[in-house]
């Protein structure tokens, strides 16, 4: 009250001297008009007088004052003043229903000051800030030392920063919980509000956000612990969906949500690669079954050797005309080991690194030929701590492997080995 | 989680009740966050609402859809594989090829092995390429007691060529020649194993 008090702009009981001060006449309504421009000048320099004034104050008596005290020339000053302080949305909405109910000459004169707001972009943002940032809280401490002259408010207001994040951010900076959204704040988020997710210390400004809250979310009636509980609720739902996610990935690596997602992402383009794959390896055979089917009967009809079928016969009018190449990749990874299969027509190229540990050559040439790979080049050796080897190989005629099982079942076998294999020291070389 | 700690672009702040140590790398993350959402909306075609907890979903049930898909398919090849009329290609066939491609080219079949140093020995070896000879060659390195430091394994012309650096992991340094020895023995027992399996091939 004491700076309401130096300033002389706001004690209630002395609006005349305030008058004064602004060195305007008593002024009717269409005096307003005319002396815009001098009450816009006059009425910034009080408005930073009022801003250092409700840093330390609670907003809320002033506002009352103001509305009962609603003369011709200050009436102009309340639409002003109440955009660039943070009031809660119900407090503007008072302003809003009051000119109305009040003397029509306040409303008259706010609604001319509105509509002469309209030429100044400055004052017009200003217009639409209050409705982006609504704080239930009203005890706002601006932090600006009292009694500058407000130069730290001008940029603010009079650039009119189209971000309006900057602001909610300082506005945010000293609330003392987390969650500032008040209950109404439907429309504020839809505008593109404010959000806060205390879990993890985010702000954030997506409308999805705002979508994403459930029903009883929206409808609360503003009680912050039933808000406060819901929103845990659908954090802690959120979050075991994320590790859902992260179950489902065969060769999952952080655990934080960027990277579970990624991990989804590579997963999934894995899998429809797979699923391509199989569906060209079941149209091949389907469609080798089919001609060889045909060829013993043909072959029979001439009595010739109908034994062994070779599986491509050239100048087959009926051949299905499967002349999609299948290429594959993946990747798998374990703790130890990695394991990269390219597969493309019948020729797979394998790359594997392990930790060196045992002799892993022997198991996946094993597993090698179990997949009927035809091994044509392997290359690898030791490098450093680890083993790595790459293996040029092809496919058997009339064999069907496909990519994914022949990673999964490497990386298996590799696992298992290193795994059941006793901890060796090292041998020196 | 996190607290956060903010930056004093101003005078000192008093009342510090959140800060964000980097606002910038938080924004970032964010940013990393929902472009990796944006991404994984893309690829899924979901059919619910779009928003973070129905995209999570969603892309949990198409998953599961392409796994089992993928299943059903591979479970198909497989039923198709076992009725299938094609056979492989005999061994016996493809090892006439190989016999046959060798001579061509006038490869012999060889070991032969160099100390390097002390324990390291450099190995040679061409052999004629059939199924599993390379399997039984890094059995046989393993019964030697050699572990293999660089390995190398070409194939042309129905031969193989293995080279390989080893170096004995057992203490007893062996010559060279005895070295030899046994691999050619170790040579000969696999190409007689293999001649009895395809003799009890033509038998069936």
């Amino acid at each position: 009250m004491k700076v309401y008090e130096e300033s002389g702009c706001f004690d209630p009981h002395s609006l005349t001297d305030c008058q004064e001060l602004m060195g305007l006449p008593g002024a009717t309504p269409t005096n307003c008009h005319n002396s815009l421009e001098d009450t816009l000048t006059v009425s910034s320099y009080n408005h930073h007088h009022h801003e250092d004034a409700s840093a330390a104050l609670d907003m809320e008596p002033q506002q009352h004052y103001l509305l009962d005290n609603t003369t011709n020339s200050h009436s102009h000053l309340i639409p002003y003043l109440t955009q660039d302080l943070p009031y809660d949305q119900s407090h503007w909405e008072r302003f809003n229903v009051v000119p109305s109910s009040s003397s029509p000459e306040a409303a008259t004169a706010a609604a001319a000051a509105a509509g002469a707001y309209t030429p100044t972009p400055d004052l017009l943002s200003l217009f639409h800030l209050p409705r982006c940032s609504f704080l239930p809280n009203p005890s706002i401490s601006f932090e600006t030392t009292p009694g500058s002259p407000s130069v730290v408010y001008d940029p603010l207001f009079h650039l009119n920063l189209p971000p309006q994040p900057p602001v909610f951010r300082e506005l945010l900076q000293s609330l003392p919980h987390g969650y500032t959204v008040p209950a109404d704040d439907k429309d504020a988020a839809g505008v593109g509000g404010l959000y806060h997710d205390g879990d993890n210390g985010i702000i954030q400004f997506t409308r999805d956000i705002s979508m994403a809250g459930r029903a009883k979310d929206r409808d609360k009636a503003g009680k912050t612990t039933k808000h406060f509980a819901t929103e845990r609720e659908r954090r802690v739902h959120l979050n075991d969906k994320y590790q859902a996610l992260r179950t489902m990935v065969p060769s999952p690596t952080k655990n934080d949500r960027a990277s579970i997602v990624d991990d989804a992402i590579k997963y999934i383009k894995e899998l429809l690669g797979t699923v391509r794959e199989l569906k060209i390896l079941v149209d091949k055979k389907r469609c080798g079954q089919e001609r060889s089917k045909r060829l013993k009967t043909e072959d029979a009809a001439s009595a010739a050797d109908a034994g062994d079928v070779e599986c491509k016969p050239l100048g087959d009018p009926d051949q299905c005309y499967n002349t999609s190449l299948r290429s594959s990749w993946l990747q798998r990874k374990s703790k130890d080991s990695e394991v990269d299969v390219r597969i493309v027509d019948d020729e797979v190229t394998i790359k594997l690194v392990q930790r060196k540990k045992i002799n892993c050559l022997l198991f996946v040439s094993r597993l090698l030929d179990e997949l009927q790979l035809d091994l044509q080049h392997v290359a690898g050796g030791n490098i450093g701590d680890y083993y790595s080897f790459l293996f040029n190989t092809k496919i058997y005629e009339g064999s069907s492997v496909y990519a994914c099982a022949i990673a999964n079942k490497l990386i298996d076998v590799v696992d298992r080995q290193y795994a059941a294999a006793p901890p060796t020291s090292s041998t020196s070389l | 989680m996190g607290r956060r700690k903010l930056e004093d672009d101003d005078d000192n702040n008093n009342s510090k009740e959140f800060k964000s140590k980097n606002l910038q790398a938080e924004r970032r993350r964010r940013q990393k966050l929902s472009d990796r959402l944006l991404t994984l909306r893309s690829l899924v075609p979901i059919i619910t609402n779009m928003n973070k907890a129905t995209i999570i979903d969603d892309a949990i049930t198409y998953i599961q859809e392409l796994q089992k898909t993928s299943q059903v398919l591979s479970e198909q090849l497989l039923e198709m594989e076992g009725s299938s009329e094609e056979s492989v290609m005999p061994m016996k066939l493809e090892i006439a090829v190989a016999q046959h491609d060798m001579k061509k080219c006038g490869i012999k079949e060889e070991v032969k092995v160099s100390n390097i140093d002390g324990n390291k020995f450099l190995i040679k070896i061409i052999v004629e390429k059939k199924r599993g000879c390379f399997t039984q060659l890094i059995e046989a390195m393993n019964y030697l007691g050699f572990e293999l430091s660089e390995t190398n394994v070409t194939t042309f012309s129905g031969a193989m060529l293995f080279s390989s650096c080893v170096h004995g992991k057992y203490g007893d340094t062996l010559m060279v020649e005895h070295i030899e020895e046994l691999l050619s023995e170790m040579m000969r027992s696999m190409k007689t194993s293999s001649q009895s399996a395809i003799e009890l091939g033509n038998t069936n």
